[in-house]
Formats: structure tokens, sequence, C-alpha cells
């Protein structure tokens, strides 16, 4: 019996809140009809659509904001598409970069790498987009992480390039090509923002960031 | 982005909390309020330097007895040399320590990682954290000292360590040494006579505590860096 009344309260206790909700949605919908129901319609069409399409919509941002990045063509459309900053693409190289350094053959402390990449690119990313707001550079901070996060793509390339081949000299110009074309377009997005004359100040943190990244890729 | 609404939400506190000064302040060069040094414009005063300035106070370190190091950042302390320096070190001493390695064992390589949390730790305690605490000893005596121009004179006191670095490459024992001891000699001396103005306020018996904690951090720095980094000789 006891079960029965709380059943039967739990089930009033829910009609009373689903009833509830219609109500608060017409007052709503009396204020204001035309945009709650088209933010209705699109969070209901995200939200119902599979976990591979999400997915595939994220993995195809990423692949255009690193094309925007990594070509660099200062063309306004560039401009614009890194205004929408994110941080899933640093997210994902840098984690691609902390498994291959430290799953790699030759050091006996793979989570001790994995651990310093991984702190390194974030804490460094950080550290450099501050010097260079302290300096004067009309730089937002998010997205500034962004494309320096961005540029630590071709260093994963070498990373990956340096497990294949063997040949210290091969592996050594392959890293440093890698180490130029990130530079040159972290420095290509960096420059634009910063006064003249603090220009070197603001640019050697980001030379030295991917320095230190490749110096890992090459010899871990 | 986050950070700009930051900072308006604390000028607007402050805006709140003294109306009257900010017509005072000229082009709110200083903030005031108590979580002032937690914002971005606190800091700003002390990045107005350019890459010369930064060249010449390197080159101002490497001769300790002229003492034209007090001369060039009078009244313009910067703080981008001290966090940069000692960031420029924590890669060269990682990268010289295991080019060391690579040399000596060509079968069994391993890579020490360890040297990059250790190096960062010492190098920032000892640039950052000196300067607090000779600050926290000198108030306790009495005396005021200009913080910001204590720390812009740690952090480029280590700029000794540059070329160190790059010679501890070595692996004749008696060299390496040779050159810490010449390193510690050289940036001790540079302390002490660019803090010298600021201790001659004091009395004489209180001066060597000054000068005993910058020599005793001094010769920890040193050590640490040869015992622990640039210890391993092919035997």
């Amino acid at each position: 019996m006891e079960f029965e009344v709380q059943d039967n309260q739990a089930n009033n206790s829910i009609q009373g809140v689903i009833n509830l909700q219609p109500q608060v949605n017409q007052v709503q919908a009396q204020q204001q009809e035309i945009p709650i129901k088209q933010t209705d319609l699109q969070v209901s069409s995200t939200l119902e659509e599979s976990v591979a399409v999400t997915l595939l919509r994220d993995l195809r941002q990423i692949g255009v904001k690193l094309r925007c990045v990594l070509v660099p063509t200062m063309s306004s459309n560039n401009a614009k598409e890194l205004r929408n900053w994110d941080l899933w693409g640093p997210l994902v190289f840098c984690l691609m970069l902390a498994l291959t350094l430290s799953l790699s053959g030759n050091n006996d402390d793979g989570p001790g790498i994995f651990a310093t990449i991984f702190v390194l690119i974030w804490v460094g990313s950080f550290v450099v987009t501050l010097n260079a707001q302290l300096l004067g550079g009309k730089v937002s901070f998010f997205q500034s992480v962004c494309v320096l996060g961005y540029c630590v793509f071709p260093i994963n390339l070498g990373a990956l390039f340096t497990l294949f081949f063997s040949f210290f000299y091969l592996k050594m110009f392959l890293v440093i090509g890698c180490f130029l074309w990130s530079t040159y377009s972290a420095v290509g997005f960096m420059k634009q923002l910063i006064p003249e004359q603090k220009r070197i100040l603001a640019l050697y943190p980001v030379i030295l960031f991917y320095l230190f990244l490749s110096w890992f890729a090459l010899i871990v | 982005m986050d950070f700009g609404i930051q900072n308006q939400t604390d000028e607007q506190q402050q805006a709140n909390k003294e109306p009257s000064n900010q017509n005072g302040n000229e082009g709110n060069k200083k903030q005031t309020g108590c979580c002032a040094f937690l914002t971005i414009e606190f800091y700003t005063p002390y990045f107005n330097v350019t890459e010369t300035d930064v060249l010449q106070r390197i080159q101002g370190t490497f001769l300790p007895l002229r003492p034209d190091f007090l001369n060039l950042i009078r009244g313009n302390p910067d703080l981008w040399g001290p966090i940069w320096i000692n960031a420029t070190l924590i890669f060269m001493i990682t990268a010289i320590a295991n080019l060391r390695q690579i040399d000596e064992e060509k079968e069994n390589q391993s890579f020490v990682i360890s040297y990059v949390p250790q190096a960062t730790a010492l190098l920032y305690i000892i640039a950052f954290g000196t300067p607090i605490v000779l600050a926290a000893v000198m108030k306790f005596l009495g005396v005021d000292l200009s913080f910001f121009q204590t720390i812009c004179l740690y952090g480029y006191s280590m700029s000794t360590l540059l070329p160190i670095t790059i010679l501890c490459y070595f692996q004749n024992e008696l060299f390496l040494w040779l050159i810490i001891a010449y390193g510690f000699a050289n940036s001790s001396l540079f302390l002490i006579i660019n803090l010298k103005e600021e201790l001659d306020k004091l009395q004489i018996q209180k001066k060597y505590i000054i000068i005993g904690i910058v020599v005793t951090m001094q010769l920890s720095l040193y050590l640490f860096y040869k015992l622990v980094f640039f210890s391993y000789v092919k035997e």
C-alpha cells in the first residue's frame, strides 16, 4: 500500500512537473515567439544527429582551420576563419605529439615524456601569448593559443617521420624543415599584431617554443 | 576574450571603489586595488623595452666591475629579460645535457626528461624567489627594496649561465669546475655591486646578512648545475 501511495505521489509530482513546463513555455512563447522556436529547432537538430556526424563535422572544421593556418596566404577568408578559435585542434595535435614521443623506442620514461610535452605545449602557448599581450600586442588570448596549437602540426609530422627513419642526418634535415614551417606560419600570424619596435621581443619566444618541441621530436 | 572580460570587471570594481583616484592617474598607468597584481595592466609598464635595450643589458652583466647595469635599468626595470633568459637556459640545459649523453653511449641512448622540470624549478625559484626573500628580509630590517629592480637584476644575472652552459658540452672535469667557479664569482660580484646602493642604507652587520643570502643562493645554483645536470662524464 505504501509503495502504491508513493508511486501515486511520485506520479503526481512528475505529472505536476510535466504540467508546469508547457505553462512556462507558453508564457515565454507569448513574449518572444519566433526566436525560441528557431533555437529549439537548432538545438534539437544537433542533439538528434549521430555521434559520427558530430565528430566528422568537428574534424572537418579542424581540417579547414589547419589549411588556413599552415598554408600562409594572408587572405581575408583566412583571417575570418581564424577568428572562430577552438581548442580541439591544439588538443588533438598535442596529444598526438606526446603519444608519439612517449611511445618511441629509446627512452625509459614514457609517462614522464608525455607529461612534459603536454605541459610544455599548453603552458608554453599561454606564456607566449601573455608575453605578446604584455608587449602591447592587440592579440586575442584564445585565438593566439589556438594558432600556436595548430602550428604544432608540422612538428607532429616530423616526430612521425623520425619514427620511421634511422639515419640521423636525414632526421635532422626533416625536423629542421618542419621547425621552419611551424615557425614561419606562427610568426606570420603574430607579426601583424605587435608594434614595430618590440617585434623581435614578441617573436623570439615563439621561435624558442617551436625549437624546444623540434628538439624533442629529433632526439627522443 | 575571457581575459578581456576579466579586465573590464576589475576596472568596474575599481571605478566603484575609488572614483577620485581615477582622475589622478595618468592614463591608467598603475592600477590600485587589492588584486591589481592579477591584471595584465599591472605588468605592462615592465615590458617597455626594445631589443637593443635587452642586448645592452645582457652585455652589462658580463663585466660586473663596471656599474653600467644600474644606469641602464634606472627607472625602467623590465620583466622580459628574467622570464625569457631563464626559458632559454632551460632549453639549452636540456639540449646540451642530452647531447653529452648521446655522444658517449652510441648503443644505449637513453633520454633524461627529468632535466626539464628540475631546471624550470631551479631557475625560476632562484630568479624570482630570491628577490622575494630579499625584499622580505630587507623590510624586516627596516629598509625598502625596490622589488622589480631586484627581479630585473637577478634575471639578467642568469645570463652569465648562457655561455657557461654551451661550454659545459666539453667533457673535461677540471675545465667544468673552472668555468662554474668563474660563473659563480661573476654573478655574485654583479649582484653585490648592483645591490650596494640599497645595502648602504643598512648597518654593517646587517649588510652581511643580505650578502650572505645572495652568495648562498648563487652557490647553490651553481653547485646544482654542476652536480645534477653536467655531472655525467666518461670514465
